[in-house]
């Protein structure tokens, strides 16, 4: 991918996203096995061969989720940076090719772990009593946002 | 240090072999966009507009659709990959 995308946030969704990838390190640091939402970041490969997905999560598990937390750790340093130097009501992240990957993925993941806490199985809307649906709508709309921007 | 191997070993992996090949098959999911859907498949395996579209809407109607067919270890980093990107992939072998 050759272009650059920019991203704009207004403060206080920053500061919010900021505290939701602080969250999401948490989870990461959690396992799989006793964690359902870090489960369904690294699910089984094969359906109907047990010892071949054990196998298979045996050798990449640990990569998956090292990379996961490492593209979590660009993005949160770049929304950090842009937030700590940019003084206004606005907050621009500039991704760069390398970036933008990287924006992407931690995003849907975010998404991933937040719709099982919100316990969403198929396609009944989750809880809209439930703050956490306002957030998962809201990354929604923005991780299809940039997905726009890049097609 | 230099040892020859012997070569039963590369003998044994050919006659186990199965002539099918293997899948990546992407599971449909509530949770992922289906423009992000659509994007990946176009990112990752180069499908055009059309093709990741197709794929994309197998997926989401079907429960499920085949990426890519072709050695065991290409399709389990495939997978891997679609993992990567929060799509639930396996890997199986084509139906005889």
């Amino acid at each position: 991918m050759s272009r650059s995308v920019t991203l704009e946030f207004v403060r206080i969704e920053a500061t919010h996203l900021l505290d939701l990838f602080e969250q999401f390190d948490g989870v990461l640091a959690g396992d799989a096995a006793s964690d359902p939402a870090v489960r369904r970041l690294v699910p089984d490969a094969y359906r109907d061969d047990e010892e071949a997905a054990r196998e298979f999560r045996r050798l990449t598990e640990g990569d998956l989720l090292a990379r996961r937390r490492s593209e979590l750790g660009i993005v949160r340093d770049g929304l950090r940076a842009a937030s700590a130097s940019q003084p206004g009501e606005m907050v621009v992240v500039e991704l760069d090719a390398a970036s933008v990957g990287a924006w992407l993925r931690t995003l849907a993941a975010l998404r991933l772990v937040i719709a099982e806490r919100l316990g969403v199985v198929d396609d009944t809307p989750p809880d809209p009593a439930d703050a956490r649906t306002d957030v998962y709508e809201w990354l929604g709309y923005r991780l299809d946002r940039l997905v726009a921007e890049l097609d | 240090m230099s040892t020859v191997l012997p070569d039963e070993d590369l003998v044994l992996d050919v006659s186990s072999a199965s002539s099918r090949p293997w899948q990546t098959v992407v599971w449909n999911d509530p949770v992922n966009l289906m423009s992000y859907v659509v994007h990946v498949f176009r990112e990752y395996f180069g499908y055009s507009a059309p093709q990741a579209n197709r794929l994309m809407l197998a997926v989401h109607h079907d429960g499920h659709a085949i990426v890519a067919e072709g050695a065991r270890e290409q399709m389990e980093l495939h997978a891997q990959a679609m993992h990567d990107y929060g799509l639930w992939a396996t890997v199986r072998e084509a139906d005889a």
